[in-house]
């Protein structure tokens, strides 16, 4: 049993999900191992936003389940994060009415809030913000804020919805690094294909809610049905 | 752990200076209040004191309002009654009892477990919805009085018994200790209440809900304990009053009250204790202007409404000037010292 929850320690059977006549998923199945990052591309409406959304529980899926360390789970976004699942929203949602600190202090569940949320700041080179209100800051400092609010909770599972969306080659190229230094599993949705190949262990490629792919980076890349659907759509 | 290199971007736009200010503990910016207000009971004349006793018992209901509005973003029209239900359980209590300490406790618990009640509903609504259902409390709650005449003396009221205080003190002295003392304890546990995690998960659900759940907020339960920790100030906002008029009736918790009551916090400062205090001591200072104001001009008509229309036009001043309320004022004159020097 063991060895099989350390196998997939999060996962997705047959998860459909319809929105009156739309399908947004459509029989998707995923098995995340622990420590592995999974990256998850496709065309806009794909269903890649609605994948998370099933994960986190703000969307119910029509047919299908969840398990969490190989048993079943229905999940309450509430929860996510004393299970240590984290995750940034795809535009940033942040706390408009309180600072930077403040605002990755929300994310942290423990006792020392103020002194582990300065070292997420610091960890994501933002901690010179911490007195600052996320409002009147570029867009870029704020994904990283948003990033680090993720970060200070330790989550084992990290979920990121486009972090590189409206950052610079720089910019990305920090984040893979970051990415990659965690440590921790990562569900990762990303239009960036250069971030996405080098980061990722494994890609799920969905169409119009459909897993067309599933595999390495190289497989993907060299997978024809991919080509055409996402990458000739792209090009 | 791995240190990654970060590039520091737009580096000039940062804050200059510490990371963040430090700020003063409650615990002494209360005992500095508490001295201040003793200093004051003794020079002020009887009159000018019992005032003073009303600034406090209007301080409780601002500092509990504002932290459900200003911090929570929950807005509440039913304040007013609130401070009815605390009211008429202290007359109720006291007359039966005749325990001020009980009646106090009653007064505070019985608001408590109707602020419960609403804030349970309230936390499934949103803006105008929340707005109307408080609005529907505060109708209902004073017509209550009348339907059970037999208990409540419809509009009558109540008449509330009480012991004289110890000799050698005025009772207005006395009246401004007693509120005062009330103002401060309440005041000083909002202040410890919403100086950390509670107060950051409140604002946290106030700015974004998605995030906040995110960060493992549960939504409701935050919503509703706001609500029943403000209703619990209300409670004992209205049992002062009761103490202080030595009577009850429908007639003092008008549905205008609540409004006051929310003009008052915006006034003061939407979300800050001190902004609270401000918003009290315009609740007792405003109307005792219009009123002698409208004594003056011999129209007594006007009196009520000029107390409305006073707190209108000073709410729009006070909004042009200072968007933050009264409470912004300090920080946004060493701000303008600060940038010109
Ligand atoms: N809550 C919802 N209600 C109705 N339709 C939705 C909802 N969320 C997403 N959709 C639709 O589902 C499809 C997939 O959306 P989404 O998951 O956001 O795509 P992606 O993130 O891959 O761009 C889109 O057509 C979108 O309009
Ligand atoms: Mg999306």
């Amino acid at each position: 049993m063991s060895t099989d929850s350390q196998l997939k320690e999060l996962a997705l059977h047959d998860i459909s999900v319809r929105f009156g006549g739309l399908t947004a998923l459509d029989n998707v199945s995923l098995r995340v191992a622990p420590g592995r990052i999974v990256g998850v591309i496709g065309p806009n409406g794909a269903g890649k936003t609605t994948l998370f959304n099933v994960i986190c529980g703000f969307v119910q899926p029509t047919s299908g389940s969840l398990t969490l360390d190989g048993r079943p789970w229905r999940p309450r976004p509430h929860h996510l994060s004393r299970l240590g699942i984290a995750r940034t929203l795809q535009g940033v949602g942040q706390f408009a009415g309180m600072t930077v600190l403040e605002n990755v202090m929300v994310g942290a569940r423990h006792r020392h809030a103020e002194s582990e949320a300065l070292a997420a700041l610091e960890r994501c080179g933002v901690d010179r913000y911490a007195s600052a209100y996320p409002g009147a800051l570029p867009y870029a400092i704020r994904k990283r804020i948003e990033l680090a609010r993720a970060l200070v909770a330790k989550p084992r599972i990290l979920m990121l919805d486009e972090p590189a969306g409206g950052l610079d080659a720089d910019e990305i190229a920090w984040l893979g690094a970051l990415i990659k230094a965690t440590g921790t599993t990562v569900l990762l949705v990303e239009h960036h294909m250069d971030l996405v190949m080098s980061v990722c262990d494994e890609i799920l490629v969905l169409d119009f809610g459909k897993p067309i792919a599933l595999g390495s980076p190289e497989e993907i890349s060299a997978d024809p049905k991919v080509t055409e659907a996402y990458l000739g759509a792209a090009a | 752990m791995t240190t990654i290199e970060s590039r520091p971007e737009t580096a000039t736009k940062a804050p200059p200076g510490a990371k963040r200010r430090r700020r003063v503990h409650p615990v002494i910016v209360i005992a500095l209040g508490a001295v201040l207000v003793v200093a004051l009971t003794y020079v002020l004349p009887p009159f000018r004191n019992y005032q003073l006793a009303t600034v406090g018992a209007y301080f409780c209901v601002t500092a509990g309002l504002t932290v459900l509005t200003g911090l929570n973003g929950q807005l509440s029209l039913g304040h007013g009654a609130l401070m009815a239900t605390g009211a008429y359980t202290l007359a109720l209590a006291q007359n039966r009892w005749e325990s001020l300490p009980l009646s106090f406790a009653l007064a505070v618990l019985v608001t408590t477990g109707v602020g419960a009640v609403i804030g349970l509903a309230a936390a499934r609504l949103r803006g105008p919805y929340l707005a109307g259902l408080t609005l529907a409390v505060a109708i209902v709650v004073p017509s209550v009085t009348s339907t059970f005449d037999e208990t409540f003396n419809s509009d009558q009221g109540l008449s509330v018994f009480l012991e004289p205080p110890p000799e050698q003190y005025p009772m207005e002295q006395w009246q401004a200790w007693l509120c005062w003392a009330a103002a401060l304890v309440v005041v000083l546990l909002l202040a410890l209440l919403v100086r950390g995690r509670f107060g950051r998960d409140l604002r946290a659900v106030r700015d974004d809900e998605t995030a906040a759940k995110l960060a493992g907020i549960n939504i409701a339960r935050t919503q509703v304990l706001a609500f029943v920790v403000s209703a619990a100030c209300a409670g004992v906002a209205g049992a002062l009053f009761a103490y202080l008029a030595q009577s009850v009736s429908p007639g003092a918790f008008p549905l205008t009250l609540s409004l006051f009551l929310l003009m008052a916090i915006v006034i003061g400062g939407l979300g800050s204790l001190f902004g609270a205090l401000w918003g009290a001591l315009l609740l007792v200072v405003l109307p005792a202007l219009s009123q002698s104001v409208g004594e003056q001009t011999g129209s007594q008509r006007l009196e009520g409404n000029l107390a409305l229309i006073v707190f209108g036009v000073v709410l729009v001043v006070v909004m042009l000037a200072a968007p933050g309320g009264l409470a912004s004022i300090p920080s946004r004159i060493s701000r303008l010292i600060r940038r010109n020097r």
